[in-house]
């Protein structure tokens, strides 16, 4: 799967719009689990729901491509987007999975229209069928079907919400902070069900959207980390832990993941400032009023891509290393 | 009877209370022309019944000016009701009563619904338990037939009396909404704070809770008043309206009484009619664009 | 005891309570009167002329007795509640000796053939039409929000009296009021029904209208605060349908409106009543109007009590069926974990 060029925005009331999400390009190999991180207000909620297609006034996807399987659709036409890539193509597993679920119908109810959407023929007694064999293979109670959402605890209710997402076995599933409101055995449990997922097929990569670093570096393959509506440095779940190059990468993975203070204290100050407003975001590179390598340059253009497609960063300072040392390569 | 939506989940006003609630207003109702129709209308009427009878020089209600219902002619605008007075008069004064009763209602309710509102919403536990039974109790109750036993057990009733029980019998509503947002509110941070730095309870109300839901119980008031007003009419077509005073009811009492629509004296009847109608429904509309306002979520993206 | 049964419980006792307290207002209430209700009737009487002397102090004391007004307050109390357990709301004081239960129990069909249907269809007109504007909005809610947040505002009796001015007066083609004809008795003919229903429906649209706008305003807004819901967002991802998308908004933002319903049955009745004066329509309304011109205290007493009662009955009907359509209520909690 390849997305091309993202650009979204947040219409307001009064004065300019949000750009909650500029110029995002992203790719994701069969089999992998793409994590993306960033504090809360980068955008990354908005990129969820940009790529699952369920971006609605007034959010607006202003650019952008989606490649999927082969098959291109354009982002910017809700009404264009061919009706079975919702569910089929690419589902969402949302936040709040709390609520996610109609309050006053069964599991089952919801099931039977899910799947009623995309194959009118079937009979209600054949879908709620392959729902059953679904939790089966799973190793889920089959009575969840039966129930109403309040009759399930928190984590029960989130996993079926992950069942019932992944259905219509969609190429792509996006989950977008699916466990920021479960405890932590939830947590590992859901982790656990997603993988199974992906194991056994029914889905063939997920994009896995969260805060929660350490629990991403569990799960994930690659990790992204946005910035201010941007991707700034996107590599190997093991390099990115380990050698994050971009300042923001750095601070963050710094402050959540080192156990050893010490190290912590030496790496980072903590980010000073706050993420900045998105309705005039700062010239040049978005991080430069935070930066604490700053260079006159950043704060005029944008900063190179640095490395390949699959894993790169966007940093002036980084560029600048990454040239040093391939000069001294070449002197030696 | 209106029926009286319970106030939605309205967005608190921020800190720096009467500066913020005019600047969100200022912002809000630039767009919102329902808002500004509404106050006019409001404004244009309370002016009607406070200075239209020097503007016109109409200035005593009960003066005899013709026989039963008069056509309407140069001297009697709207012509004259069954006893022979002027119904353009009575109109003006009988709006005034109606506005009166409905604010002193008004007052009344909201004073009791934000008392034992914030009181059950800040205590929670028992103290919310019992004291929201009581106005569950006090909202099943139909308080129309309160006031109708009330009304007859007083012998002579005085604008003041009609509006103090028209108060007493409709704060429910005010303080069922008034304890939802109270228990929202407690458990904000600045009320923590300033429980801890040890201020009581009645304080912490006071300073910490009531301001921030300002914009609330000034909409909560115009409900009030809205309603206060139609109650005291349909008391008033019963016959049990003020008996010191000439009220939009009275005047449609009488006309019943003396069947002004049946042998088609409309100037009897639909005069008092109309500014009922126009007093409920621009007080609604300002109601809810009001609402809108300090309710985003209800604004149409 | 299963969520339900506790729901059903717990709104039973609170039905008898407010049953309770109901019985006690109107019983207290009245008797605020300084002095005591027979004075003044029977000072009404004497001044009217009508009668005199000897007769009317033998009204006085038979009225004394019948009420116990010479009793301690906690006695008369207990001989209100006798009289009630039989059935017998006492004797009228301007038909005497005609008994209040008998001239209520020949008013309330009236009010309940007139208000039961109006609100029954006002409340599903009114929360269709909500639904509607809200979820489709567009031309539809620009239409049907404005003219039902205005019809919505106009007092019932308002409307009554514009209505029956136009159709009865101007246009002429409604009766100007009655339950039935003048010249026509009651009987169970053909000729008959339609001469009622002639009367009927003009005070039955008065009411019926402006339940719709209220409804339609409440169930809009319910209906706009649906359509964000996470659940509905989710349904989409996936390719749900718009139409069972919708049928998850109806019912999930009607339950609110049923809850709503129970709470303003009062209000709707006391609107009934009046616009009944307004129509002079033969039901408790015009009984009570007719009572409190003659200082009718029995009458207004028993007016009341039937109008307490019927409301609180109503509202607890109302919530009872709230329990069975709402599964969070219904459905037994399961033991999951």
């Amino acid at each position: 799967m390849i997305l091309k060029n993202v650009h979204a925005h947040y219409e307001t009331d009064h004065g300019p719009v949000v750009r909650a999400v500029d110029d995002v390009s992203l790719s994701v190999a069969d089999g992998e689990v793409l994590g993306i991180v960033g504090e809360s207000g980068c955008g990354k909620s908005t990129l969820a729901s940009v790529i699952s297609l369920t971006a609605r006034p007034p959010l607006h996807v202003t650019a952008g491509e989606m490649v999927l399987d082969g098959e291109k659709i354009t982002l910017t036409d809700q009404a264009r987007i061919p009706q079975d890539w919702h569910g089929r193509k690419v589902s969402l597993l949302p936040q709040r999975a709390m609520n996610s679920l109609n309050p006053t119908a069964r599991v089952s109810d919801f099931v039977v229209d899910v799947m009623r959407a995309h194959d009118p023929t079937i009979l209600p007694k054949e879908a709620i069928e392959q729902a059953l064999e679904r939790l089966e293979q799973l190793s889920l109670p089959s009575r969840v079907l039966e129930s109403y959402p309040h009759q399930l605890s928190g984590g029960m209710r989130q996993r079926v919400v992950a069942i019932v997402s992944t259905l219509l076995n969609p190429s792509t599933l996006i989950a977008d902070e699916p466990t920021s409101a479960l405890d932590v055995s939830s947590q590992k449990e859901l982790v656990l069900l997603l993988q199974a997922l992906l194991e056994r097929g029914f889905i063939k990569r997920i994009i896995y959207i969260t805060h929660d670093l350490p629990m991403l570096s569990n799960i994930a393959d690659r990790i992204a980390v946005m910035y201010a509506g941007e991707i700034v440095e996107i590599d190997t779940t093991k390099s990115m832990i380990d050698s994050p190059r971009h300042p923001y990468a750095q601070t963050l993975i710094g402050s959540t993941l080192d156990p050893d203070p010490r190290v912590r204290e030496h790496r980072i100050k903590g980010i000073k400032g706050a993420p900045p407003d998105l309705r005039k975001p700062p010239s040049g590179c978005r991080f430069h009023p935070r930066c604490p390598y700053i260079m006159d340059i950043c704060s005029q253009e944008s900063p190179p891509l640095v490395g390949t497609e699959t894993n790169f960063c966007a940093c002036w300072w980084v560029q600048k290393q990454t040239d040093a040392t391939t000069f001294a390569k070449v002197q030696a | 009877m209106a029926t009286i939506a319970p106030v939605s989940n309205a967005v608190s006003v921020r800190p720096g209370l009467l500066e913020g609630l005019r600047r969100s207003l200022a912002i809000a109702t630039k767009r919102n022309r329902r808002f500004w129709f509404s106050l006019s209308l409001l404004t244009l009427l309370i002016a009607f019944s406070l200075f239209g009878p020097y503007v016109f020089d109409k200035t005593d209600p009960k003066r005899l000016i013709g026989g039963l219902y008069d056509s309407p002619s140069a001297e009697a605008w709207l012509g004259t009701d069954n006893f022979g007075r002027d119904v353009f008069t009575q109109l003006m004064f009988g709006t005034r009563t109606s506005l009166t009763i409905g604010v002193i209602a008004g007052l009344i309710a909201i004073l009791i619904g934000v008392v034992i509102g914030t009181t059950a919403g800040y205590h929670g536990g028992r103290i919310e338990e019992s004291l929201m039974a009581f106005t569950n109790i006090v909202i099943t109750i139909p308080s129309i037939v309160i006031l109708i036993l009330l009304s007859i057990a007083l012998t002579t009733r005085s604008v003041v009396t009609m509006g103090l029980i028209i108060g007493v019998t409709s704060w429910p509503w005010t303080a069922r909404a008034v304890r939802a947002q109270t228990s929202s509110l407690r458990t904000r941070e600045h009320v923590d704070i300033a429980r801890i730095s040890g201020a009581g309870a009645a304080s912490l109300i006071l300073r910490e809770i009531l301001p921030y839901m300002l914009s609330y119980i000034v909409m909560a008031f115009v409900l009030q008043l809205s309603s206060g007003i139609l109650q005291e009419a349909a008391l008033a077509m019963l016959g049990l309206g003020p008996s010191n005073a000439i009220s939009l009811g009275i005047m449609l009492h009488w006309a019943l009484l003396w069947e002004s629509v049946r042998t088609g004296a409309w100037w009897a009847f639909i005069p008092p009619t109309v500014l009922l109608t126009l007093i409920a429904f621009s007080l609604l509309l300002l109601q809810s664009s009001a609402d809108e306002i300090f309710n985003p979520r209800l604004r149409r993206k | 005891m299963s969520k339900f049964q506790r729901y059903l419980v717990n709104k039973l006792l609170w039905f008898i309570l407010a049953f309770c307290i109901a019985l006690v207002l109107n019983f207290l209430l009245p008797r605020l009167i300084p002095g005591n209700p027979v004075d003044t009737i029977v000072a009404q009487m004497s001044a009217g002329g009508g009668v005199s002397g000897p007769a009317l102090e033998k009204l006085y004391n038979s009225y004394i007795a019948e009420f116990g007004l010479d009793q301690p307050l906690w006695k008369q109390f207990l001989i209100y509640l006798g009289n009630l357990s039989r059935g017998d709301l006492g004797t009228s004081f301007a038909q005497s000796p005609a008994r209040v239960q008998r001239l209520v129990s020949e008013a309330l069909p009236w009010t309940i053939a007139l208000m039961l249907p109006a609100i029954l269809v006002g409340w599903i007109v009114g929360n269709t039409l909500g639904a509607l504007a809200g979820y489709k909005g567009g031309w539809l809610d620009r239409i049907v929000f404005p003219t039902s947040l205005f019809v919505s505002s106009i007092p019932y009796y308002c409307l009554a009296i514009i209505l029956l001015y136009l159709f009865a007066v101007e246009f002429d083609i409604a009766p100007t009021g009655g339950g039935y004809g003048y010249d026509k008795s009651p009987s169970l003919t053909i000729p008959f029904i339609i001469d009622v229903l002639r009367h009927y429906w003009l005070p039955f649209l008065a009411q019926a209208t402006i339940f719709i706008g209220g409804q339609a305003v409440g169930m809009r807004a319910m209906s706009i605060y649906e359509l964000d819901a996470d659940y509905v967002r989710f349904a989409r991802g996936l390719g749900v349908s718009d139409n069972r998308i919708t049928a998850y908004i109806f019912r999930n933002a009607m339950l609110p409106q049923v809850t709503g319903l129970a709470l303003s049955i009062g209000g709707l009745v006391s609107g009934g009543l009046i616009s009944e004066i307004v129509f002079s329509y033969p039901g408790i309304g015009t009984l009570l109007f007719k009572a409190i011109r003659t200082s009718d205290y029995p009458v207004i007493q028993g007016i009341t009590l039937v109008v307490m009662v019927g409301v609180l009955t109503a509202n607890f009907i109302v919530d009872i069926a709230y329990g069975f359509i709402d599964p969070r209520i219904r459905a037994k909690a399961s033991g999951e974990s």
